[in-house]
Parts: structure tokens; C-alpha cells; sequence
């Protein structure tokens, strides 16, 4: 590689990356793309950290302290009260379709003092169908401590055995933390792949590529410059991924970040070599769009970007571990998550490389500059 | 003179249509050289056979010593080539783009003189896209010869044009000439190959049917004893055009 040959690749990478920077439509699919689905992805996840009920309260008693029973269960974080249901047949009918997990009835004599007492009394019932059990018990329990306070206010009692929960802080790996590499992976598949299948057989269809050839560019230069291009602007991309996974999602990022960086454009340029390989090959879109899809919704599906793998059974997560796309997300979990270092991560970055050969083995041999 | 271009015996076949049958030519150093015939005669056949971008079935083009079919990266560094229908990419500013293509032969050149050799420097800030018909056209010819070539291809340079914008890339077309750069063109229009070509090969069916000067072919037509309707006009319709609307281009909007 002489010194022309890199001048030819550095203008080429130059020109093509301010491209990027001056459309829209490329910088929402590089940049606004992966970030919509970071939010998405995030607030689904930041949501499950918290347990909450879902619940219907039927209110049968008119007194005072039932009332202030109920307005209590509304006003606290834990249950979640559905307001439309009035009477039992519209509970069950809601509880049949998992919309709430159990309804609370509160008897018409509950918070009344009976005669001859000092303090009012009831008896809450829990109602639940078959399929909400596990919910239905520890709301149970967690009603029973509710009254255990109340209880202790009216009598003394003595409590000679209690427990006591304690949460410990140290790395433990939300789901969120979980997911992001997938959302990384996601974003590199986007970038890599849905790119290249778009713009080259547009740069075809207009005789750009054509005009190309008649210059004595190379076919390697031109994968070189667009390497390079794609390797810059997903880092940016994913340097904004991070900054909004750290600052709003609490991404726990224990790793090297050199390494990271390095690990991604890895990753993007693996990822690229199969979308510069199908863009390369197609004379058209037609032509490239359903060769797309079979070779991406499979791996992104198979290699955890939407789900983890351990959920897979494990026939398929053997053959999954295969794909191109896994060993990558794992490297980048294993680096953010759990601060591997790339020693650590040789079988990933092993298998990483036989794909490049063999993706870019492929891309060399089927390019068409028309 | 010298021979720049030699072509001898050129063939190609697309299934079973012979699109070029034996064609043979040659063109010298400075000369402007058209190739006209009706669509399907294998005029850009021909041509893309010379620029390496179709592999030659039979027969040999050399340009200044260099075989095309067995060194064709030389060959890429010698010509500059004009396709049918020239484009770039969009979002490109026009000095990129001249910075893009000297860079595609490894070098780095002034953009700002190859801009102005078409009036387009005020451009030069300006995107591709933005560009109108002819000035497309006139960024592609500067384009094609980035690199110093010493043979320069058009196709069809002129299909879309209006009058001006024909007139004003004919005067180019003559300022490549006078660099000593062997122009190859083809075209449809019979008065732009009477102005702008040296000589002239007619084709039709894949063969070269007539070659000589635009004047040599009609002289030998009246000998063969063609005769036109006689009235002769001292003008025509493009002249009252020209006349009515100026010589000046139109594309500066």
C-alpha cells in the first residue's frame, strides 16, 4: 500500500463522511434510529425494577376508616387501583384477562367498632383467578403487614421475631445493562447492513459506481474509504447511545473504554462486510431486499439483540452462538458489564475474525461496479 | 501525425447479436474523432470496449502504445471518460467533487482552475444537485480530465441541451482539442459532428460504413449524384433562435 493509494482512501472516507453530516434522512437512520429504540428499550426495562399491583377495590362499607383504608391504597406507589371497575362481575371478567391481578373487597361491616369494643375491625378478602397466584399471595402478605401496623397502633403488642430486608449496590446487572449490548448490536446491523443495501444500488442505477471504474480506484479502496466512514460515524452514533444510557438509564459501564471502542469497529466493520458483500452483488433493490431480510431478521433474532439468549433452548443457542452478530454482543456485554479486558475475550474475537475473512472474501468476489 | 488510437478488428457479441462486427479505426494526436450512427449500432459498445469497461471478445485497440485488453489499469491513467448520462453522488459540493476524482487517480490537484476551465468557479461551494442540465455536463468533462488524459470519450456529450448550453460545450470541446488531447465522441446531432469533427465513422448494424471528413462524405455523396430539393436558405431555424435568444448560457440561476 503505497502513499497514493492511502491519499485516494483518505479523501474518499473525508467526502463521503461530510456526506452523511449534510442528509437527514442517513443521519436519522445512523443516529435517531438506535436512539428511539434505546428510550423504548429503556423504558420498558426501568419499569419492572419496581413491584406494583394492579388491582380493583370494592369498597362495601360506608365507614370513615374504610374510606381512609382505600384513599391510602390509591395515594402509595405499590398498587396501581383501577378506577372502572364498580361491582364483582366487571373484576373477574378483568382479572380472566390478566388486566388487574386481583381485586380487594373491603365487607360492608369493615372499620366498624363493634358493639362492646375500643377499636374498629374487619376482614379483608383477596379475590384472585387461578392464573394471578403468585401475585395474589405476596399482595396477601404485604395487606397483612399493612394491617400489622395499623394493628400495633390500637394494641401493644410485643413482636419477638422480625426480618428485615437489606439491598446490597454492588454491580448487579439490570435488565437494562443487559439489553444495551443487543441495542448496539441492533444499531450495528442497521448501519452495516441496511446502509450499503440502500445506497449501492443507487449509486448503480445512476452510473456513479460506472463512473468510478473508469478511474483506476480499486475495489479494496473503496471498501477501505467506506470502512473507515462507517467506523467514524458509528462510533459518534454510539458514543450517543452511552451518553443516554448512562445519564438517563443508569447503565452500569465498568469496562475499558478504549478497548470498547476498539471491540465496536471491530463490530461495525464485520457487520458492514456483509452489507457491502449484498450491496456490492445487487443490481437493484429488488433484487437485494429479500436476500436482506433472510440473512437479518434470523441473526437478529438468534444473537440477543431484542432477548437474551439464555431464554433460548439449548439446541438453538449453540447454533446461534455461531452467527456473526453474537460473538459480538457478547464482547460488548462482557467488556461494559463486567469489565473483561480483551484477553478475556479471545474466543469472541476468534471467531469474529474467521467471519471477516470469510465476509470479505465474499464482498471481493461479487462486487459489480454496475 | 501520429496515431494515438489504433483499433483493429474490434468484436463483441451480447447472446446471439453481433453487437460490434469488426470494427477498425484509427485517430491521431489532437484530433476530434465522431462515431455517429442510429441507436443499436454499437456506437457505446465500442466505446466501453476502448475505456475497459467491457472485455473485448476479438480484435486489439491500442492507445499510444498500450494494449487496452491486456494492461487496462495504464490504460485507466491515459483517458478520461464522459458517459452517456453523467452523475455524482448528491450532497457533494462541486470541489469535492474534482477533489474526489484526482484523488481516484492519487493525486491532488488545484479544483479551483479545473472549475474555472468551465465557468463553474462560483459553484465550487455549491451541491451537485443544485446544478442545471448543462452544467452537469460541463462539471463532467472537467471531471474526465483531472488527471491530464491523452485521450478523452463523450457520449452523446450534448442529448438534453438547450442551443446555448450545445454551443458553449462545443467551444469546450474544442478548447480539449487544442491541448493536444484526441477527442472520441459519438452523437445524433449532424450539425454538432459537421462543426466539431475532424473526421467522421458512420456505423450501423455493428460495422463502420463510411469514414472521412464531414466534407469528403458529402462530396462523395454529390458525386454518387444526390440532389437535394434546391432552395437555398440563407439561415435556419436554429439561426433565428440563436439570434432571437443570444449566444449567452442560461444556467447561471
Amino acid at each position: 500500500m503505497n502513499k497514493k493509494s492511502l491519499y485516494t482512501i483518505y479523501i474518499f472516507f473525508k467526502i463521503n463522511t461530510k456526506r452523511v453530516f449534510r442528509d437527514k434522512t442517513a443521519l436519522f437512520f445512523t443516529i435517531g434510529f438506535p436512539l428511539i429504540f434505546l428510550f423504548v428499550f429503556g423504558s420498558l426495562n426501568s419499569g419492572t425494577n419496581d413491584l406494583s399491583f394492579k388491582v380493583a377495590v370494592l369498597n362495601q362499607s360506608q365507614t370513615s376508616f374504610s374510606k381512609d383504608f382505600v384513599s391510602e391504597l390509591e395515594g402509595g406507589d405499590v398498587f396501581k387501583v383501577n378506577q372502572d371497575v364498580s361491582d364483582l362481575d366487571s373484576a373477574k371478567e378483568k382479572m380472566s384477562h390478566s388486566e388487574i391481578d386481583a381485586t380487594i373487597v373491603l365487607p360492608d361491616s369493615f372499620g366498624s367498632v363493634a358493639p362492646g369494643e375500643k377499636y374498629p375491625s374487619g376482614q379483608i378478602k383477596v379475590i384472585y383467578t387461578q392464573n394471578n397466584q403468585q401475585s395474589a399471595s405476596a399482595l396477601v402478605s404485604l395487606l397483612d403487614a399493612q394491617l400489622k401496623g395499623i394493628n400495633a397502633g390500637f394494641v401493644d403488642t410485643q413482636v419477638p421475631f422480625t426480618v428485615a430486608g437489606e439491598q446490597l449496590n454492588e454491580n448487579s446487572l439490570s435488565s437494562f445493562d443487559y439489553s444495551f449490548a443487543g441495542l448496539l448490536g441492533f444499531s450495528i446491523i442497521g448501519m452495516g447492513i441496511f446502509g450499503p443495501i440502500n445506497v449501492f444500488p443507487e449509486l448503480k442505477k445512476m452510473g456513479i459506481l460506472r463512473r468510478l471504474s473508469t478511474t483506476p480506484i480499486k475495489v479494496w479502496q473503496y471498501f477501505m474509504a467506506t470502512m473507515a466512514g462507517q467506523a467514524a460515524v458509528g462510533l459518534i452514533s454510539m458514543s450517543i447511545m452511552f451518553a443516554v444510557a448512562l445519564s438517563i438509564f443508569n447503565l452500569h459501564m465498568v469496562g475499558n473504554w478504549f478497548e470498547l471502542a476498539a471491540f465496536l469497529i471491530i463490530g461495525i466493520i464485520t457487520i458492514l462486510g456483509i452489507g457491502l458483500a449484498l450491496g456490492g452483488w445487487a443490481k437493484n433493490e429488488r433484487q437485494v431486499a429479500p436476500l436482506a431480510n433472510i440473512i437479518v431478521f434470523p441473526m437478529m433474532f438468534l444473537s440477543g439483540t431484542f432477548f437474551p439468549r439464555f431464554l433460548m433452548p439449548e439446541w438453538l443457542q449453540t447454533v446461534s452462538s455461531f452467527l456473526p452478530l453474537t460473538p459480538i454482543i457478547d464482547g460488548i456485554r462482557l467488556i461494559t458489564t463486567e469489565g473483561r479486558h480483551f484477553i478475556d475475550i479471545l474466543p469472541q474475537l476468534g471467531l469474529i475474525g474467521a467471519w471477516i475473512v470469510v465476509i470479505y472474501i465474499i464482498a471481493f468476489r461479487v462486487f459489480r461496479w454496475e | 501525425m501520429t496515431n494515438m488510437i489504433e483499433v483493429r478488428d474490434l468484436k463483441k457479441r451480447y447472446g446471439d447479436k453481433q453487437a460490434v462486427d469488426g470494427v477498425s479505426f484509427s485517430v491521431k494526436k489532437g484530433e476530434i474523432f465522431g462515431i455517429l450512427g442510429p441507436n443499436g449500432a454499437g456506437k457505446t459498445t465500442t466505446l466501453e470496449m476502448m475505456e475497459t469497461l467491457r472485455p473485448i471478445d476479438s480484435g486489439t485497440v491500442i492507445i499510444d502504445g498500450v494494449d487496452v485488453a491486456k494492461n487496462p489499469q495504464k490504460i485507466k491513467y491515459m483517458i478520461g471518460v464522459q458517459p452517456q448520462s453523467p452523475a455524482f453522488q448528491d450532497k457533494t459540493k462541486l470541489k469535492e467533487v474534482i477533489e474526489l476524482f484526482a484523488a481516484a487517480y492519487g493525486e491532488k490537484v488545484d479544483v479551483m482552475k479545473f472549475l474555472r476551465d468551465v465557468d463553474l468557479e462560483e459553484k465550487a461551494d455549491s451541491y451537485y444537485e443544485s446544478l442545471s442540465g448543462g452544467q452537469k455536463q460541463r462539471l463532467s468533462i472537467t471531471t474526465a480530465l483531472v488527471h491530464g488524459p491523452k485521450v478523452f470519450f463523450l457520449d452523446e456529450p450534448t442529448t438534453g441541451l438547450d442551443p446555448q448550453a450545445r454551443r458553449h460545450l462545443w467551444e469546450l470541446i474544442e478548447d480539449v482539442r487544442k491541448r493536444g488531447i484526441s477527442v472520441i465522441m459519438t452523437t445524433h446531432y449532424m450539425d454538432e459532428a459537421e462543426v466539431l469533427c475532424d473526421r467522421i465513422a458512420v456505423m450501423d448494424n455493428g460495422k463502420i460504413v463510411a469514414i472521412d471528413t464531414p466534407k469528403n462524405l458529402i462530396k462523395q455523396l454529390l458525386g454518387r449524384g444526390f440532389k437535394k430539393d434546391q432552395h437555398v436558405e440563407q439561415a435556419n431555424l436554429e439561426d433565428v433562435f440563436i439570434d432571437l435568444t443570444g449566444k449567452g448560457l442560461r444556467d447561471h440561476s
